[in-house]
């Protein structure tokens, strides 16, 4: 009787879902631990866990403005907004032209899209450094949104090309027939029943832009400190304070939690047979 | 559905309009910001320097406030900092000499002056005759390259011995190692039930305070140099080869977690937490390790100049200096900021607020100084003998070579003398390519 | 369906004027750093006083990188990195788009656990790594001797090989959440219909999986691998906190190698040699993987 097999499959579902869930979170409960903890308590061994000794003062410290934690919060928001915002709607274009719209050497254009993904940052850093420079560029949100949208849009092309390719035709060509134009068919049709590719790629690229380190340091000095570079801070030459920086990751990572919180309900239904009996 | 309803209303022509005029609008902002006419006024000093607590000035690290306030005002300068985490100071040092554009006046430079010697200026000799009395002399030896003094130091930090006194106490050990045979000796006496007799930091190789400059102390000790006039690789000898087995020797009474420590912090807490006896660490380091929210051993640290080897004691110089770009447009000016940092007052402020020490001899043998960082004394001490760090530009790439192949000796997978050799050959290529 | 010419030329020209902001963007952007980096690595860069000082060099960055050790060491590392971590992390991502696509895991919640481990920053994400890794007083030891499956603490960044694969472990934990959310949408991209037709062909789960899930997800795990190789052969960050290559040399991968030589030891053109054979090391991977493994285009559309 399949009824014991499937009460089988749902214990092991759920001790998977328990093992991801704590694999998952088990680290990062750790930092927030650490982050709580004087550094004399994390030393001594067995770590002396006792709430008592649990202390605010690594927040107190981060959120000392000096610091700029807030502001770094503010700008790495600033840019990874728009980022992901323009990264989808021109990546999304561009992915339906290449799934879709028959265009000569797409492939080969898709080939070079992928490549340019292909260059380490280290060695485009330097010469990308030098234009923005000249270009008076560096420090300034327009530089980072736009090298961060280079970066990403290869992949946001990458990925939504793939599903829009299997995004069933019958939609589309019924909406040719009842005339609508190319456009009409990306933004009415295809768009609506992407919504979870669609978000995973956004997300992506939100994180992306708003956790990328290396280009933040080389292209910003002052103005423009974004999250990462506000938590690096802790991380010296001489003392490495842990429970500084990981409180100071903890509270940057807010932030981008919050926003998967806001947007989950885009992930969570199936569409493409909605969409067949609309 | 609600989904489509409001993606209907937000049509994609409206999500372009607002982004466009967004990004230009903060394109517009950003170009404007830059082409704004400079106001004629204060001159305008812009300086990078690390992040506190690595060795920052007043406005970065918190000391001497008020004094530097009214110098901006007398001077009618305005300071802009740039104060990146240490790590990225080199990285962006070198993106911005790259560039050939004039980004800072005044740089803080840790060992990097003979890399970037052809980006800096001279100023040594237009500062004040009776602040450079009162500078020690060596303290320059890092800071000159082809004979042009291009940096200040402006903290003496030389490696010393930290030691925990109630171990010592407690195995009957009157006082810290004073040579080399102590040095094991005592070592082995205070490892056992889990303490160790000594740690480090060896995961980085390159740099100072990477694995090679600690052998370098050693190299000194045993009288030996790591360049010969020719400026050739010298420490394929037996000073060389010893300093490297006395670590080696070493290894059974350290930590065995010092193979994977890449920064000192790292060595530091486990001294800090009271399992280790001893280690050899910076002058700043007396702070942290006093300080009851971070180490369990305040009040019981110790220190003492490093045991000497065959021919004495010798150690390092953490070489924090600051230098002057020479495309700076107020070479002038940056140079008295520079006297500003080396002042008296801000200098003794400099150890009693942020423990680090000062470099003008004045100060160290200042009696309030003494008091508040007892540690002052020995490094005065230690200074007495030989600290090179043997900066060269290719320090990088020499000390990450010497570095991987103490590494393999200290992890036993190569005695001391071959390491020793290998690191020879390959810092020998390093210098003829470096032609 | 019969096209005609002007509809054809119009379908055209919308394709292009789709494509042409990603496509500018990436061109100004991209174009000149990435030449440079060609032309870099046929030249002697030093730094010199004024800006940079370029010399001619021919081919003798590249001979130099050949005939080098270290970065012969560098590249079987990286292979191997790659290999193993991308079969990794697909393996544990569909494991988890499975559960999260099943009822029992359909749940708000378990999707924001998903993206937590991707949410931390790099650097606190590396910082942490080395926390629990941390010899003396790493969580992850004091587990172990707690659970009584070790009884002395293990050095986990201070021998080669296992230093490896400790930074291969961070990286696959980062790792899974994004191609998870991947193969997720590739998941509910599937119609149930399928599911149901094949149910009625008498199909149990196992069969069910292996003849409209994977299908299903092809272009999906396409994807997830091309990407995931070149991320992995990307790996820096975690090296840069946790070992810094050491020890002695173990752990320098050949991103890491490029980045040392560039900025640590001022050899730019060095450095970009090594770069653009880490290009070409993923276009002929990317190129291996779609040749393959794609289905052809027409087929695809017969739905």
């Amino acid at each position: 009787m399949p009824s014991f097999k499937r009460h089988l499959s749902r214990f092991f579902i759920r001790m998977g879902l328990a093992i991801f869930t704590f694999l998952a979170l088990g680290p990062v409960i750790w930092a927030v631990v650490t982050s709580l903890l004087p550094l004399t308590a994390l030393t001594s061994r067995p770590p002396d866990l006792d709430p008592l000794n649990m202390t605010l003062e690594n927040y107190r410290l981060v959120l000392d403005s000096s610091r700029g934690l807030f502001s770094g919060l503010i700008n790495s928001f600033i840019i990874a907004t728009f980022t992901s915002t323009v990264g989808l709607i021109i990546g999304s274009m561009a992915a339906y032209a290449l799934a879709r719209l028959k265009m000569p050497g797409s492939s080969l254009l898709l080939m070079m899209i992928l490549a340019t993904q292909m260059f380490p940052g280290i060695v485009i850093a330097i010469p990308l450094f030098l234009v923005m420079s000249r270009m008076q560029l560096v420090d300034t949100h327009f530089a980072l949104i736009v090298v961060y949208l280079s970066f990403t849009l290869p992949i946001v092309i990458w990925i939504l090309k793939g599903f829009f390719e299997s995004v069933p035709m019958e939609l589309e060509r019924a909406a040719a027939v009842d005339g609508a134009t190319p456009l009409q068919t990306f933004q009415h049709i295809v768009l609506p029943i992407s919504l979870p590719p669609l978000f995973a790629t956004g997300v992506f690229v939100f994180i992306e832009a708003w956790n990328e380190f290396f280009f933040a340091i080389i292209l910003t000095r002052i103005h423009v400190k974004t999250a990462p570079i506000a938590i690096a801070e802790f991380s010296g030459q001489y003392q490495t304070l842990y429970g500084q920086m990981l409180a100071s990751a903890v509270l940057a990572s807010i932030p981008v939690v919050l926003l998967a919180i806001l947007f989950r309900r885009f992930v969570l239904e199936g569409f493409v047979e909605g969409a067949i009996k609309a | 559905m609600d989904k489509n309803r409001i993606l209907a209303r937000l049509s994609r022509r409206d999500f372009l309009k607002v982004a466009g005029i967004g990004a230009a609008s903060i394109a517009a902002g950003n170009v404007l910001a830059a082409c704004a006419p400079q106001p004629s006024g204060p001159t305008k000093l812009n300086v990078l320097v690390p992040a506190a607590p690595d060795p920052a000035p007043p406005g970065v690290a918190k000391f001497s406030e008020e004094a530097f306030a009214k110098w901006k005002t007398d001077n009618n300068v305005e300071v802009v900092y740039e104060a990146p985490p240490w790590p990225q100071l080199h990285d962006k040092m070198a993106a911005n000499f790259a560039s050939g554009q004039y980004v800072h006046d005044v740089m803080y430079n840790c060992g990097w002056v003979p890399e970037f010697a052809g980006y800096l200026v001279d100023f040594v000799k237009d500062l004040p005759k009776e602040l450079i009395a009162d500078l020690p002399a060596s303290s320059f030896s890092t800071v000159t390259w082809d004979g042009k003094k291009l940096g200040v130091v402006f903290t003496l930090s030389l490696l010393t011995m930290f030691y925990n006194t109630e171990h010592l106490e407690k195995a009957g050990i009157k006082e810290p190692p004073k040579n080399w045979d102590e040095l094991k000796g005592m070592a082995k006496q205070l490892t056992g039930g889990g303490q160790y007799g000594w740690v480090l930091n060896y995961g980085a190789p390159e740099g100072i305070g990477g694995v090679a400059s600690y052998w370098m102390c050693f190299l000194q000790q045993a009288g030996g140099k790591l360049y010969g006039d020719d400026g050739m690789p010298a420490f394929n000898n037996e000073a060389g080869v010893q300093a490297l087995q006395v670590m080696v020797d070493l290894m059974e009474s350290t930590d065995p977690g010092s193979i994977s420590y890449v920064g000192i912090n790292d060595a530091t807490n486990v001294f800090s937490s009271g399992q280790a006896s001893m280690m050899m660490n910076w002058p700043f380091m007396w702070k942290p390790a006093n300080d009851p929210a971070s180490s369990k051993v305040v009040g019981k640290v110790g220190t003492a100049i490093l045991p000497a080897g065959p021919v004495g004691s010798a150690s390092i110089d953490g070489t924090d200096a600051y230098t002057i770009a020479k495309l700076s447009p107020n070479p002038d000016t940056a140079r008295k900021l520079i006297e500003f940092y080396l002042d008296k007052e801000v200098q003794k402020r400099q150890v009693l607020d942020t423990g680090w020490l000062p470099i003008r001899l004045s100060v160290l043998n200042d009696p309030e100084v003494q008091a508040a960082a007892p540690n002052a004394a020995i490094i005065l001490e230690q200074a007495k003998n030989p600290y090179d760090s043997f900066v060269t530009p290719d320090y990088n790439a020499v000390t990450t070579a010497i570095g991987v192949e103490i590494q393999k000796a200290l992890a036993g997978s190569e005695s001391a003398a071959d390491a020793i050799k290998n690191a020879s050959d390959q810092v020998t290529e390093i210098v003829k390519k470096r032609g | 369906m019969q096209q005609t010419n002007a509809f054809n030329r119009r379908r055209i020209r919308m394709g292009i004027w789709f494509t042409a902001p990603a496509i500018i963007v990436l061109l100004t952007v991209l174009a000149y750093p990435i030449m440079a980096s060609w032309v870099l690595s046929f030249l002697r860069v030093r730094f010199a006083g004024q800006g940079l000082n370029f010399q001619f060099y021919g081919l003798t960055n590249y001979t130099d990188m050949l005939t080098n050790q270290l970065f012969r060491e560098a590249l079987v590392r990286s292979i191997y990195f790659t290999f193993v971590e991308v079969i990794v992390v697909l393996f544990l991502a569909l494991l988890v788009a499975l559960m999260l696509n099943h009822p029992l895991g359909r749940h708000a919640f378990f999707r924001v656990v998903l993206l937590v481990p991707w949410a931390l920053a790099p650097v606190a994400n590396a910082v942490l790594w080395k926390w629990i890794y941390n010899a003396n007083y790493g969580i992850l030891n004091q587990v172990l001797i707690r659970l009584g499956l070790i009884e002395q603490n293990i050095i986990w960044l201070g021998s080669p090989l296992l230093a490896l694969n400790m930074i291969l472990l961070a990286d696959i934990w980062k790792a899974v959440p994004f191609i998870a959310l991947l193969l997720l949408a590739g998941l509910q991209n599937i119609p149930s219909y399928l599911y149901k037709a094949a149910r009625l062909d008498g199909a149990n789960t196992w069969q069910q999986f292996q003849h409209v899930t994977l299908p299903g997800l092809k272009t999906t795990l396409i994807i997830s691998i091309v990407l995931q190789s070149i991320w992995a052969l990307k790996v820096f960050d975690l090296i840069y906190v946790l070992t810094k290559g050491s020890p002695a040399d173990s752990t320098v991968l050949l991103n890491y190698l490029s980045w040392r030589e560039t900025f640590s030891n001022l050899d730019v053109g060095y450095g970009a040699a090594i770069a653009n054979v880490l290009f070409v090391l993923m276009f002929m991977l990317a190129l291996v993987y779609i040749r393959a493994l794609r289905p052809r285009q027409t087929k695809e559309k017969k739905g």
